[in-house]
């Protein structure tokens, strides 16, 4: 922790801008690693555009940029500006804002490079910070990849610290008083005899100074909410009162109602549909084409929806394979294919002799394409006007969206307006934007009247953007009790790629880490060791889905490498320990052994245990499930999880994001799968992606460490070990090695 | 056509076939019940008719056969319903967009049975998706919510 | 003080006890009403009961007959709510693949309308009559002018074999006291029954047709109710 109080002695970039009645400010880190004269050139008028924290004499707004779909990152963002500036976050406004480039996240492309989580060697990290550079020209204001926290624990609690002191230096000009004479408490000024200055009483006059920019930030031992169960989420109390305004939930006044049906076949033609049936059912007032599809404006939700299926539309043909088979024959085709070698990134030792000098051990592993699904379906008010575009959605990328709208609409973006929408779920499936783009196209055709599209259920599910389908093959050597040789080759289509296209018109030159993201950066020293990842061709379109990579692949590495350690004949745990190289690893491996009472995997009759391991977005993370078998059917009894993150800035939100992560994980590891028929995939609506119930959840405990050196997200970690520990657990339990998800292909579940 | 909802009477000129979540949420706007699935799989929409809960997007208006209660009816910030209390003290929520069904339906439950076994709980309450996996602090919420009740 | 509050706490008086069984016959009350309504809306499509001469049918023609009536009793719209023992109504179709118990954990129990803990009225909402489009939506859950409800244990089917069916059809003490005529007067009156003919939702209704079932049964009893096999 003593290394925060280097914060102090780095270059800080700071703006404020008076704004109606008040003052606004941001605070930027310019420097990382390298310093780099772009960033300061663009920090400081970014900082002065978009601020973090605003006061006028009614009150304060905390501008909280990073999208909350249900992980806690609006709460997150208020707590780090409010802990510096010393208010009770409770009482302020939170705003996501309105998207800018000060925004920018400066984390999430560092995922992309070629440095495994725990390298945290000068050269990764000097990589990483130069990646911030193009997520900066290139407007990447994203939420995604658990970023929020390590991207915005320093740069938020400086935007709270510069605020304080610019309103004590406020207050002190106006006293006659020096800076340091001044405390703050609560929202207010304290001066030295005691009386009291509201913040808001004070914005006026800092509105006129320069801000204060060398600022210390607290020592962690001074924290009144940051890591302490105070820290309770600001939204909780609308949740659970149905009052929280969801972007489906809100008016606008003079609102239509619509919603679309697009080709099933994302990207096909519609070839045919009867308006005029449509036309006469109630509450229909247009009916309008839009890309791939048709839409329905209407006075109600349901009329739109009645409406689309009495259109009987025709469609032509998806450009992708036409069905599951055809797929899976193109992603068999590419594993181990060299011409279809995309990247191998870990390399060690001598495999092909290996291979070629013992007794092999081989498996085939795949994973299918998996829907988003988040309890919201998709949806946009848009209101087009002569010159200028609203827009009220749940995005995780609203700049995107701004220069989308743009360009449909042919209206300066200046004059795109995102108003982002708290959200219900998204796990990736809103860093999509063909939603809004239809409701743009629907907008258009009645300026003036706000259109709110909504998808049918139906519609989200078909429309969804998938997790890419992957298969494997693996092959590996044991000897004398010990994991020798691990060889594990991914095959499938590149989802940054798919989801580029969309997102740019372009896809991404080079290789696509995501197909062996989570497999080939694990922290194992093994004597022969190689990750290779083969580029099937594009199929589906795909997308990031929670945990992106290391969704399907955590599966692959741990439960082969699970397969390989019950053929040494060691124990599945002492043997991950033993193979592991990274020390914040190894005592979460210590510490879920500890928490779950290991003593090996055969827990009794009819019983078994399973432990898997996987590092994702740096933060590594050990589970461990027991199940029993009743009536041949398998019962999922206690689950163990045990991360580290570093630092723990939200304890009661941080145990929810691990076992939710769990619980997704397992939702669709027992019975969740897209499979396509007629370009389109079969399951359209929870009867058919059921995911997991109350009924079926096991006890959860969870441990959080907090060795790692740096301060890590939590939104997805949890979830790539929970399939592959539970597919070891059954293995434990049956003697079943299942090797393709999801499991109730191959086994019932209770 | 006419409609009591949280003890308010509506008029509204409707087709008697659409459902009742849609008459809340697009005529009334009374938003707390949810659309999820609209073929009674994610729960969302659960209101009570008559004490009783029910998934709004599966009866139609027509067929509406007594006083609708919406989450909005059960309690506000200011005033929750002890099943929000136990809901927010256990922090519940994640997205939150499940949540309105979710305690509707506890409520029902709990109105009927106040001390409801493990079992009771998977029994009333696995109609009721949440896809954040919120379940644990579901059932630890409907436990105190029990407790309170019966202490009350 | 708000409805809502009012109508959950008069709840807790009725139910002063909290006792299931209160909320069962109350229920249950609900449903011969919806029931005896249902008999109204059924003289609509009227089922004409005209059963053939007494001993106008011979075993073989009996045994044809029966064959049928197993045909309809065996097919899933009627079979995943007769499961016996089990109170857990099954599903199946070409989304679910082999059949399998109804998702969410869902339980009939002893009141075989899921009074103890998740009314199957819950999603099988009760229409105030039946009408033609109400079943139209794929996976909704099906709903008719009367209680949803799984069929009474004794009538178990799901899974049986034909002789194990027609056994426990012909015998009074399993089928509810009821004569050749009352069967078939009984199918009539199930507005469920009604519903296996025309579930809508592209689900595969039950073979032959409602009367067609009604002139099976009584052909099978003017047979003296053979059965396969004995």
């Amino acid at each position: 922790m003593g290394k925060l109080r280097t914060i102090t002695r780095r270059t800080f970039l700071v703006g404020s801008v008076a704004v109606v009645g008040g003052v606004a400010f941001g605070a930027y880190l310019a420097k990382r690693a390298i310093p780099n004269p772009l960033l300061d050139e663009l920090g400081d008028g970014e900082a002065a555009l978009t601020p973090f924290i605003k006061i006028t004499a009614n009150g304060i707004t905390l501008i909280t940029p990073r999208a909350d779909k249900g992980q806690g990152a609006y709460s997150l963002q208020a707590y780090l500006l409010a802990e510096e500036l010393d208010i009770d976050p409770a009482t302020a406004t939170l705003s996501p804002g309105l998207p800018g480039p000060a925004y920018y996240n400066r984390v999430i492309l560092g995922e992309g490079t070629p440095f495994p989580g725990y390298d945290e060697s000068t050269l990764a990290e000097t990589v990483r910070g130069f990646m911030s550079i193009p997520a900066k020209l290139m407007q990447i204001q994203i939420t995604g990849g658990s970023s929020t926290t390590p991207d915005m624990f320093e740069r938020m609690r400086m935007a709270g610290a510069v605020a304080r002191e610019t309103l004590k230096e406020a207050a002190a000009q106006k006293h006659g008083l020096s800076r340091s004479e001044l405390n703050t408490d609560n929202g207010h000024v304290v001066l030295p005899n005691g009386d009291k200055l509201a913040y808001t009483s004070l914005a006026a006059e800092a509105a006129k100074l320069d801000p204060i920019s060398a600022v210390e930030l607290r020592d962690p031992d001074q924290w009144r909410y940051l890591g302490k169960p105070e820290m309770q989420r600001l939204d909780m109390l609308a949740k659970c009162t149905g009052t929280e305004v969801y972007g489906i939930d809100k008016k606008i006044d003079g609102m239509l109602h619509a919603s679309v049906c697009a080709n099933p076949g994302i990207g096909g033609e519609l070839l045919n549909y009867d308006a005029d049936a449509a036309k006469k059912l109630p509450g229909v007032e247009h009916i309008v084409p839009v890309k791939h599809g048709v839409g329905v404006i209407a006075t109600n939700t349901w009329y739109a929806f009645k409406a689309l299926k009495a259109l009987n539309c025709e469609w032509g043909p998806g450009p992708y394979p036409e069905n599951s088979d055809a797929i899976w024959e193109q992603l068999s085709e590419a594993v181990d294919n060299p011409d279809m070698l995309d990247h191998r990134q870990r390399d060690d030792g001598d495999v092909d002799a290996s291979l070629n000098d013992n007794n092999v051990i081989t498996a085939s592993y795949r994973v299918p394409y998996l829907a988003h699904a988040p309890m919201e379906p998709m949806n946009a008010i848009v209101l087009v006007e002569d010159n200028s575009v609203t827009i009220w959605t749940g995005t995780q990328i609203p700049l995107f969206i701004r220069n989308r709208a743009a360009d449909i609409s042919g209206i300066d973006a200046e004059n795109v307006l995102v108003h982002v929408q708290p959200m219900g779920g998204s796990f990736g499936h809103r860093l999509e934007m063909t939603h809004v783009e239809q409701a743009v196209e629907l907008a258009m055709s009645v300026k003036g009247t706000p259109i709110k599209m909504t998808w049918s259920r139906e519609e989200d599910m078909t429309h969804d953007y998938p997790r890419p389908a992957a298969i494997t093959q693996a092959r590996g050597v044991v000897n004398n009790g010990q994991v020798e040789t691990f060889d594990l080759s991914v095959g499938q289509s590149s989802m940054s790629s798919s989801w580029f296209k969309r997102l740019a018109g372009m896809g991404v030159p080079g290789p696509d880490a995501t197909i062996t993201t989570g497999s080939w950066d694990q922290p194992f020293t093994i004597p022969n060791y190689r990750v290779s990842g083969y580029r099937a061709p594009d199929m589906v379109p795909v997308s990031s889905w929670r945990s992106v990579g290391a969704s399907g692949n955590g599966f692959f590495h741990d439960c082969f490498l699970d397969e390989l350690i019950h053929a040494a004949g060691a124990d599945p745990l002492e043997e991950r320990i033993r193979l592991c190289s990274h020390d914040t690893s190894r005592k979460v491996l210590e510490g879920v052994a500890e928490l779950c009472n290991w003593n090996g995997s055969d827990i009794g009759e009819n019983k078994g245990r399973g432990i898997a391991f996987c590092m994702s977005f740096g933060v590594p993370a050990a589970e461990v499930i027991d199940v029993s078998v009743i009536d041949s059917r398998i019962k999922i009894d206690r689950a163990f999880i045990v991360a580290d993150v570093g630092t723990v800035l939200d304890p009661i939100n941080i145990e929810a994001q691990l076992f939710g992560g769990l619980i997704f994980g397992l939702s669709h590891a027992i019975n969740s799968e897209l499979t396509y028929e007629n370009y389109a995939p079969k399951q359209n609506n929870y009867h058919a992606y059921e995911g997991m119930r109350l009924y079926q959840t096991p006890d959860i405990q969870v441990k959080v460490l907090e060795n790692g050196e740096k301060i890590r997200g939590i939104g997805e970690p949890g979830l790539p070990p929970a399939a592959p520990a539970l597919g070891n657990a059954i293995f434990a339990a049956t003697g079943k090695r299942i090797r393709e998800l999801p499991f109730n292909k191959h086994i019932q579940f209770v | 056509m006419k409609l009591v909802v949280n003890d308010s009477e509506y008029d509204v000129d409707v087709e008697p076939d659409m459902p009742l979540l849609w008459v809340l949420r697009d005529e009334l706007s009374i938003t707390g019940p949810k659309y999820g699935c609209g073929i009674a799989q994610c729960g969302a929409c659960t209101v009570m008719v008559n004490g009783f809960a029910v998934r709004s997007c599966q009866l139609a208006v027509g067929d509406l056969n007594g006083a609708v209660t919406t989450i909005e009816g059960m309690g506000s910030p200011e005033s929750m319903h002890v099943v929000q209390q136990a809901w927010v003290d256990h922090q519940v929520a994640q997205c939150g967009y499940c949540q309105s069904g979710q305690i509707v339906q506890a409520a029902a439950l709990l109105a009927i049975n106040p001390n409801p076994s493990d079992e009771q709980i998977d029994g009333v309450m696995s109609g009721n998706l949440c896809r954040c996996g919120t379940y644990p602090r579901i059932r630890a919420a409907i436990k105190t919510a029990a407790k309170r009740l019966r202490e009350s | 003080m708000s409805l809502s509050t009012t109508s959950l706490s008069t709840m807790k008086g009725n139910f002063a006890f909290r006792d299931v069984v209160l909320l069962v016959s109350a229920l249950c009350a609900t449903a011969l009403l919806l029931i005896a309504d249902g008999n109204a809306n059924a003289a609509e499509n009227e089922i004409k009961l005209n059963p053939p001469e007494k001993g106008s049918v011979s075993e073989e023609s009996g045994l044809q007959a029966w064959s049928r009536i197993y045909e309809v009793a065996s097919h899933p719209r009627c079979a995943n709510c007769h499961t016996g023992e089990s109170d857990r109504p099954m599903w199946s179709g070409p989304s679910y693949g082999q059949a399998r118990p109804h998702g969410m954990n869902i339980r009939a129990g002893n009141s075989r309308i899921g009074a103890e803990t998740l009314l199957c009225s819950t999603c099988h909402t009760t229409l105030k009559e039946d009408r033609a489009d109400a079943n139209s939506t794929p996976h909704a859950a099906p709903r008719v002018a009367m209680l949803w409800r799984l069929a009474p244990k004794e009538a178990h089917w799901f899974g049986r074999s034909s002789q194990q069916i027609c056994e426990q059809l012909r015998n009074p003490e399993l089928n509810g006291g009821r004569t050749m005529e009352q069967i078939a007067e009984h199918l009539n009156h199930d507005l469920i029954l009604h519903w296996a003919w025309q579930p809508g939702g592209n689900r595969e209704p039950a073979p032959y047709s409602l009367q067609e079932h009604v002139n099976d049964i009584l052909t099978w009893g003017v047979a003296g109710f053979p059965c396969p096999g004995v």
